[in-house]
């Protein structure tokens, strides 16, 4: 393949191309913006990255990271803005080629061979199936794959998938690598055999961004971290600020400071009644074990853990999602039904928390049935949408007509959505999953009043969270899972800001042995 | 917990939405949908006037023929939309049709059993072929086009078996057996009625289903659900909505329909053979699908199903008049299935 890109991409303009001295090498974005209806996902995102360079990405949930990537990986695109890549004007949704985007979930032919998989969309224009060429050969065996040729993708591991994405992008030439979260599912071994890779990536002079949460990895592996917030990017670290302490100071700078008067006063063991018992709760696929939990009634709790931990599991767990046995006590009930009867989830994705052929009011009343049906079995229309109007006035839900698809609002008000459809059964313990994904900030802030209105009503809320300021902005107790078990609760308020409780967390998602009064602040 | 002691939100002031609110979205949407269905329907019934010899195809006694002849795929298709809503695949119901004409003909018939009896034992065979297809689709999880594919031939088998592959016909039973005229009439008589203006009875028949249905589907809780459970299965289990039993409905009323229209069918015509209903499952998946339901699901009506219906007899009836064929009738039919769903992407894209 010719290194010069091919005559289509290239536009009919003469300048910067043809001087491509060494400071127009690399990747280039000036003023990305991209909306979606009317959430500001990128608001004049700058950005540039070396050749050789590993650059990190960071930044909360719903900050434009992944609306970034998709432009990137050619999903998507931007709504104005430039990007340049070697000093010339890049299309990437014409000239994806050019860009490899390696994802945690790595997006093969998993019924295709290895092999296969490398060479998918350059097999020739020949009758017969080609075998591999020599350069084919060649950076399989550097990326230790050769050994798996014949073995079909989705029989292979998560690690050697995810090398077969880079392998597939080095035979299509290139340039720019995008890592994004790589390695949240791999052991501690894969993790490091991926940063060499990407290491060498680099040193060949290739474009190298790895979007990550974990600060230690971002502050251990890139040249420089380009910090995310809002929809631009707020800063560049370099050097000495490129530590833990000063990415994590960076990605809370701007966080409003919390207000006194939305703490609830945790205290523990006294009188507030219990909303949910766990027991010897355990796993029926082996993701914990022997789990002991107490939440009382008005309480937020948050349990967060990495992708493995059994964090996840345990959250859905609670709902009846995931198979969990051993003892469950709601509002003060056991027995078979009580998780049915007492509990609601919101998942994380809202392809799986809302019907997208209805309307935002049938939306909103989907799990409700003898609060909307006469004895017959017809429905209330009208107390329908009369339900629905009310709690698209409680939840701020920015929608001109409750009869609109759900399709046309705004993942915040997306969410609102999803979460009223849950709290509108009233259950006592509500679980949700990283309760502001893709949310905007201003979103964010009610969607957290209403659980804290939920909380003050009367019941519990669990959230299982990926993002600590979340947890500081929304949580009263956090409780971290790591091998499956359950640390200490860390009470929030204890914490003075969201770098010194990420640390605390950070650490008991390390060693889930240490002792919990060791994490206290000083 | 007990849903209707906890508290509802306060409903708010009634008037808060005007009416250019409340006629909006899908219920526009469904307007159009059907709107569309009639220009297509008024269109062909120009075409087939202007080709038609004088006074054949635009006559009354004409367009009653027609809503009987569209009766059977319109009471088959009513039952199919409910699977078809919430998002699985049915094809074993125009075996069902053949299995309950036979088994009312041969409990009837050949062993002699009263008509009260014959016509509930078909009733129990759908119900049981709908529970059989419903268990296999949602408590072993294996696709429904496959589960129906595989029921149907076994159906099939069955019928040919039982029936002994012999037409049936009460004026003519076995050696031996009498079949009791006052049966036979009142039989005969479920399609068969002197009604005013010779409105045949199976278009009453239809209008009741279509009613029945239609109901289900826009005003009750069940066809609510039925159209959330097809248009999410991941977010109506998260919901916990109750997806294996309303399933386990839609295909036992599907099954069901299929062995009314069986019934009716046989009443009218007077005999049975056992591959009726075999050539059912062109018409009847046309009529779902011009009728606007998505084959992903979440989508569908009773009226566009009925009109779906009638536009396919409409085609089948003017052909006919014509002496057109059978090669020129399926072609047509082909083409004008392909159209109507062309036409609805094209009329969807329009509307965003």
């Amino acid at each position: 393949m010719s290194d010069m890109g091919p005559a289509k991409a290239t536009p009919p303009r003469v300048g910067p191309h043809r001087s491509s001295g060494t400071t127009d090498r690399g990747l280039r974005i000036r003023g990305l913006r991209k909306w979606y209806g009317d959430t500001r996902a990128l608001d004049g995102l700058d950005l540039g990255a070396e050749p050789g360079e590993i650059l990190g990405i960071a930044g909360p949930n719903g900050a434009g990271k992944s609306t970034l990537i998709k432009i990137l990986a050619g999903e998507s695109r931007a709504d104005s803005g430039e990007i340049e890549l070697d000093g010339r004007p890049w299309d990437t949704t014409a000239d994806r080629d050019r860009v490899a985007v390696v994802h945690q979930e790595p997006q093969l032919f998993p019924n295709l061979t290895v092999a296969e998989n490398v060479m998918v969309g350059r097999e020739g224009t020949r009758a017969l199936v080609r075998g591999l060429d020599v350069d084919e050969r060649r950076l399989m065996s550097n990326l230790a794959i050769d050994g798996y040729a014949d073995r079909r993708v989705e029989s292979v591991p998560l690690a050697i998938q995810q090398r077969v994405e880079i392998g597939r992008a080095l035979a299509r030439d290139a340039q720019v690598f995008l890592f994004d979260e790589p390695n949240s599912a791999l052991t501690q071994e894969e993790s490091t055999d991926l940063f060499r890779q990407m290491h060498q990536l680099a040193d060949a002079g290739r474009v190298v961004l790895l979007v990550s949460h974990r600060i230690a990895e971002l502050a251990a592996h890139t040249d420089r971290v380009a910090l995310v917030v809002d929809g631009v990017c707020t800063a560049v670290l370099e050097g000495d600020a490129r530590s833990q302490e000063g990415i994590a100071a960076g990605l809370v700078t701007g966080q409003a400071a919390r207000e006194p008067e939305e703490q609830v006063v945790v205290s523990v063991g006294e009188e507030a009644e219990t909303a949910l018992r766990l027991a010897g709760w355990t796993h029926g696929g082996g993701e914990f074990e022997g789990i002991e939990l107490h939440v009382r009634t008005g309480e937020i709790v948050a349990i967060v853990g990495v992708e493995g931990s059994g964090a996840r599991e345990l959250v859905r767990s609670i709902a009846g999602f995931e198979r969990g046995s051993g003892q469950i006590e709601i509002g003060g009930n056991a027995g078979g039904s009580v998780i049915a009867a007492g509990t609601s989830l919101v998942s994380a994705d809202r392809q799986t928390s809302l019907f997208t052929n209805l309307s935002i009011a049938d939306n909103m009343v989907s799990r409700l049935s003898r609060e909307i049906t006469t004895r017959g079995g017809a429905l209330r229309r009208g107390r329908m949408v009369a339900i629905a109007r009310a709690l698209r006035e409680r939840f701020q839900v920015k929608a001109a007509s409750v009869h609109l698809p759900i399709r046309s609002l705004s993942g915040g008000n997306q969410q609102k959505v999803a979460i009223a459809a849950a709290i509108v059964r009233r259950p006592e313990v509500l679980v949700l999953e990283e309760p502001t994904r893709g949310v905007d900030v201003g979103s964010k802030r009610e969607i957290y009043g209403l659980m804290r209105q939920y909380a003050r009503d009367g019941h519990a809320l669990i959230i299982y969270c990926t993002e600590v300021p979340e947890v500081f902005e929304a949580a009263d107790l956090v409780y971290v899972v790591s091998d499956g078990r359950l640390s200490d609760p860390l009470i929030v308020m204890n914490y003075p800001d969201v770098e010194t409780l990420a640390r605390a967390v950070t650490r008991l998602e390390r060693h889930s042995d240490a002792p919990a009064a060791a994490l206290a602040p000083a | 917990m007990a849903e209707s002691s906890t508290g509802m939100p306060s409903a708010p002031p009634a008037a808060t939405g005007s009416a250019a609110e409340r006629w909006s979205g899908r219920a526009m949407a469904a307007g159009v949908r059907v709107g569309g269905l009639l220009i297509a329907i008024l269109i062909v019934i120009v075409v087939f006037t202007i080709l038609s010899k004088p006074n054949t195809f635009l006559t009354v006694t004409n367009f009653l023929g027609v809503t009987r002849s569209m009766s059977t795929i319109a009471i088959v298709a009513l039952g199919l939309t409910l699977v078809i809503v919430v998002g699985e695949i049915d094809l074993s119901f125009g075996y069902m049709y053949g299995l309950a004409s036979i088994v009312i003909g041969v409990s009837w018939i050949v062993w002699g059993w009263p008509i009260y009896l014959a016509i509930p034992l078909a009733f129990v065979a759908a119900v049981t072929l709908g529970a059989i297809n419903a268990f296999l689709v949602t408590v072993l999880k294996i696709p429904s086009f496959i589960v129906t594919l595989g029921t149907g031939q076994l159906v099939f088998g069955t019928t040919l078996l039982i029936s002994n592959t012999a037409t049936l016909n009460p004026a003519y039973p076995p050696p031996g057996k009498v079949v009791p005229e006052a049966e036979v009439a009142w039989f005969f008589g479920l399609s068969n009625q002197d009604l005013p203006l010779g409105v045949p009875m199976q278009a009453i028949w239809m209008v009741v289903v279509a009613v029945v249905i239609g109901f289900i589907l826009s005003r009750s809780l069940f066809g609510f659900r039925l159209k959330a459970i097809g248009g999410n299965p991941m977010a109506a289990e998260l919901a916990r909505l109750p997806i294996v039993k309303y399933k386990f409905a839609a295909f036992i009323i599907c099954s069901l329909l299929a062995s009314l229209a069986a019934m009716l069918d046989f009443a009218f015509i007077g005999s049975v053979q056992p591959n009726a209903g075999v050539g059912l499952l062109f018409p009847v998946f046309a009529a779902v699908i011009i009728g606007g339901a998505s084959l992903s699901g979440g989508r569908g009506t009773a009226i566009g199903t009925l009109s779906g219906a009638l536009l396919i007899a409409i085609i089948a009836n003017g052909l006919a008049l014509l002496s057109a064929g059978s090669y020129l009738s399926n072609f047509v039919s082909g083409a004008v299935t392909i159209a109507a769903v062309v036409l609805d992407r094209f009329t969807q894209s329009l509307r965003k």
